[in-house]
């Protein structure tokens, strides 16, 4: 679970936009950044070492010019004393030292003379860092630069110029400039991340007053969005909002109008119920009229007068429950009280005469023993609806079964028919914690949505332990009122 | 080592001779530091070998000042690389004086005669030092055997003649001993040779390396003395033989020897570290001259 937590908080698609989008800003910033520097330390490396072979050239330039008699003369003395005085005239370039050497390859002299002295070998781990066809060779691991220019004298090479360049302070402003860039760059992105978060907290300020609404909505409770929150947004948060409020309104219409129907469809539920009592006093009614003829004609009989008498007791005791039944499921008095054995199987007698009309095999298994302290009222049309609903989903001749229990301290009741199932959709509906707030849709009933309404009050839950076309089970599961509640009732 | 001299052109052939020829067009190779124009009397053409100190221009623009003040004669100073080129134009009767070395003096003796010898530390003499990098483990020339050496000048006593006939005594010459030689033509690049490694000994003008000690002690200290020659006649001031009586020669004279007694003319005495300059005979350079004949005697 944490895992999962965790997952999804790594997911970049979770995040939410107000991070999102300066991340975004900030993350092409930087990207920006990274390649305007890299392009302003390209070119200023290009410039500084199109600036270093200017320089080297002009040293080379003018120390060959100065050399090349003493060279040809291999005047140790002047050789030394040009490099030694050129020292001064190039410190621009930060020469660490300069070798001249004859033909052979031989130190004629050099600046440093302590460390290459005159009249020896130039050692070639010197001379290994110096391209024979470049003026100019960089080592920018070791801040070198080497210098190296062959000395001509009426077209015949009489020698070479080796030279060595400290270009630490090039690089070193390279450095600098690199740190300088970063550190702007930095800066900038920081502030203008910050200045985009804000911008975007503002921006999406609509969005969340729709996300708290559109929550708010999904609770049951649609509320409109005020004029004045509507008429401060931007032109199209200002027309989502008002299509938003024409949305809420049709539905709130919508479901003043489910209500309505719902009401409508009691009526009509108690017209059947109505019918059905009708048809069930008409019953009795003709054979109790039946007795009261034969009381007429052969009251004198004490046989026909016994059998009548009891034949009008039996049919007004069916009266009578019946009437006592239809009381007690529809009296006034909605007051909250515990829901009772007798409470359920009055609801035997109000659906009988459904089941009988259509068909059907009424099997009921009441197992309640004693009060279970669930409100009785909201129950029983519960599971009367219940009841009614399995009756019109079951095919003809089949049957509908009652199973009431309790469990664990909770009233359980099955409800099951024979019908064809239920589709997923109202599987779903009904499983659903709070669904009964909108009508299910449509195509359904609204049995259902009525059921799932008193359900939610009751805080009670709806199972579909089963559906499939053999038929379906649904639960209704009813914990019992806490203690203080029971009490403060 | 210096040389100089003032040539006395008291003949007006001699002056002439002078005069035509830097109308020629030898002005070209003679350094102007800016006469007057104003006096009647031909230029004093005075000839210098590079000088050793670090202010050459202001020394010598003082010497410029105070000679042409006191000769009341425009002087022109003539510098040239060597001592050779110095030495030449002396011969060739194109400077009235020239500030020689003592060996050009011994060497061309019956042409040349002094004016005046300069005076330090109360003598008219110096020495010739032999200098290795500070530090180096060497005691005498025989250590300095396979080195590169540095001298100042061919023509020089100092800076050549004298480390030149202690080898001569060994029957050796430079070549021979040192693994190679070095000229710099001034005894000053001798002690930069040396002090920066270029070369690992050099002979040196005492002198010079005394007064650069005190002038320039950073690069002297870099030196060190391995031996010191006997004492020798200092660098004169000649002239030509011939024209030793002429009246720009004795004016320069004059000029040199009263320099200890004026003011700028001691201002130019201190930049030079020199007491003066007095009249000493020409035997003072025999010693200098022995030393040239036993160079020659092997034949270097």
């Amino acid at each position: 679970m944490n895992q999962e937590i965790v997952v999804s908080r790594l997911d970049p698609t979770t995040w939410p936009l107000s991070f999102k989008v300066p991340l975004l800003v900030a993350v092409l910033m930087f990207a920006v950044s990274a390649v305007v520097s890299n392009r302003v330390l390209s070119r200023l490396e290009d410039s500084q070492e199109q600036n270093l072979q200017q320089l080297a050239s002009a040293y080379l330039d003018g120390l060959s010019a100065s050399l090349i008699p003493s060279v040809s003369r291999a005047d140790v003395w002047e050789v030394f004393d040009t490099l030694d005085r050129s020292r001064e005239r190039y410190k621009g370039l930060n020469i660490r030292w300069t070798i001249v050497t004859n033909i052979e390859g031989k130190i004629l002299a050099a600046s440093d003379p302590a460390n290459y002295p005159s009249d020896t070998a130039a050692e070639k781990t010197t001379l290994a860092h110096f391209a024979d066809s470049k003026e100019v060779t960089l080592d920018a691991g070791n801040a070198t630069a080497f210098l190296m220019r062959p000395l001509s004298y009426q077209d015949r090479e009489i020698g070479k110029i080796y030279a060595e360049a400290d270009i630490g302070s090039l690089l070193q402003e390279r450095r600098d400039v690199f740190r300088t860039l970063l550190v702007t760059n930095l800066l900038l992105t920081l502030l203008l991340a910050t200045v985009g978060y804000l911008a975007i907290r503002r921006m999406i300020r609509p969005v969340r007053i729709m996300s708290f609404h559109l929550d708010q909505a999904s609770q049951g409770k649609i509320e409109l969005i005020p004029e004045g929150v509507v008429t401060r947004q931007s032109s199209e948060f200002r027309r989502l909002f008002s299509r938003y409020n024409i949305l809420s309104q049709a539905v709130n219409e919508r479901e003043f109008l489910s209500v309505q129907l719902a009401e409508e469809e009691k009526v009509a539920s108690l017209g059947r119920l109505a019918s059905g009592m009708a048809h069930e006093i008409n019953n009795p009614l003709g054979g109790m009229f039946n007795a009261l003829d034969a009381l007429k004609k052969h009251g004198t009989r004490e046989q026909v007068r016994v059998t009548s008498i009891r034949l009008l007791e039996h049919g007004l005791m069916g009266i009578r429950d019946l009437v006592r039944s239809t009381l007690a499921s529809y009296r006034a008095d909605q007051r909250p009280r515990d829901l009772t054995m007798a409470d359920l199987d009055d609801l035997r007698l109000l659906v009988k005469p459904e089941a009988k009309r259509m068909g059907l095999k009424l099997e009921w298994k009441n197992e309640i023993a004693e009060a279970v302290h669930v409100p009785a009222v909201p129950v029983r049309d519960a599971v009367l609806n219940l009841l009614l609903n399995a009756c019109a989903s079951s095919a003809e001749n089949g049957s509908v079964k009652f199973h009431a229990r309790v469990e664990s301290g909770a009233l359980v009741v099955d409800v099951t028919d024979q019908g064809g199932g239920l589709p997923a959709h109202v599987r779903e509906y009904l499983e659903r914690d709070g669904a009964g707030s909108v009508p299910l849709d449509k195509r359904s009933g609204l049995g259902l949505w009525i059921v799932k309404r008193l359900c939610d009050e009751i805080n009670g839950k709806l199972i579909v332990v089963k559906s499939s076309a053999s038929g379906t089970i649904i639960r209704l599961k009813v914990q019992p009122k806490p203690l203080e509640l029971r009490n403060a009732a | 080592m210096k040389k100089g001299g003032f040539q006395r052109s008291s003949t007006k052939r001699a002056s002439r001779r002078r005069v035509i020829a830097f109308g020629a067009g030898a002005i070209a190779f003679i350094s102007s530091f800016g006469g007057s124009g104003a006096h009647a009397e031909p230029p004093l053409i005075f000839g210098l070998t590079p000088v050793f100190l670090t202010n050459d221009l202001e020394l010598l623009t003082k010497l410029k000042a105070y000679l042409s003040r006191k000769t009341d004669r425009e002087v022109q100073l003539v510098q040239r690389r060597t001592y050779e080129e110095i030495t030449a134009l002396l011969l060739s009767g194109q400077l009235d004086g020239a500030w020689i070395c003592g060996y050009p003096f011994a060497q061309f003796r019956q042409q040349l005669s002094l004016i005046a010898v300069p005076v330090w530390r109360g003598k008219p003499l110096y020495q010739s030092y032999l200098i290795a990098p500070k530090g180096r483990p060497v005691t005498g020339i025989d250590d300095l055997k396979g080195d590169i050496h540095a001298f100042s000048d061919p023509n020089s006593n100092s800076g050549y003649l004298v480390t030149a006939s202690l080898l001569a005594e060994r029957k050796l010459r430079p070549d021979q001993f040192f693994r190679k030689v070095i000229f710099t033509y001034g005894h000053r690049n001798v002690v930069r040779a040396v002090a920066s490694g270029l070369a690992q000994s050099g002979s040196v003008d005492g002198y010079v390396w005394e007064v650069m000690s005190s002038i320039e002690p950073e690069l002297t200290a870099k030196t060190e003395i391995v031996s010191v020659s006997e004492l020798l006649g200092f660098p004169p001031i000649a002239c030509l033989k011939t024209q030793r009586l002429s009246e720009g020669v004795e004016l320069l004279h004059q000029a040199l020897i009263e320099m200890a007694q004026d003011n700028d003319g001691k201002h130019v005495l201190n930049m030079l570290r020199l007491d003066g300059f007095a009249d000493e005979p020409e035997t003072l350079f025999d010693s200098i001259a022995a030393k040239m004949m036993l160079v020659r005697g092997l034949g270097s």
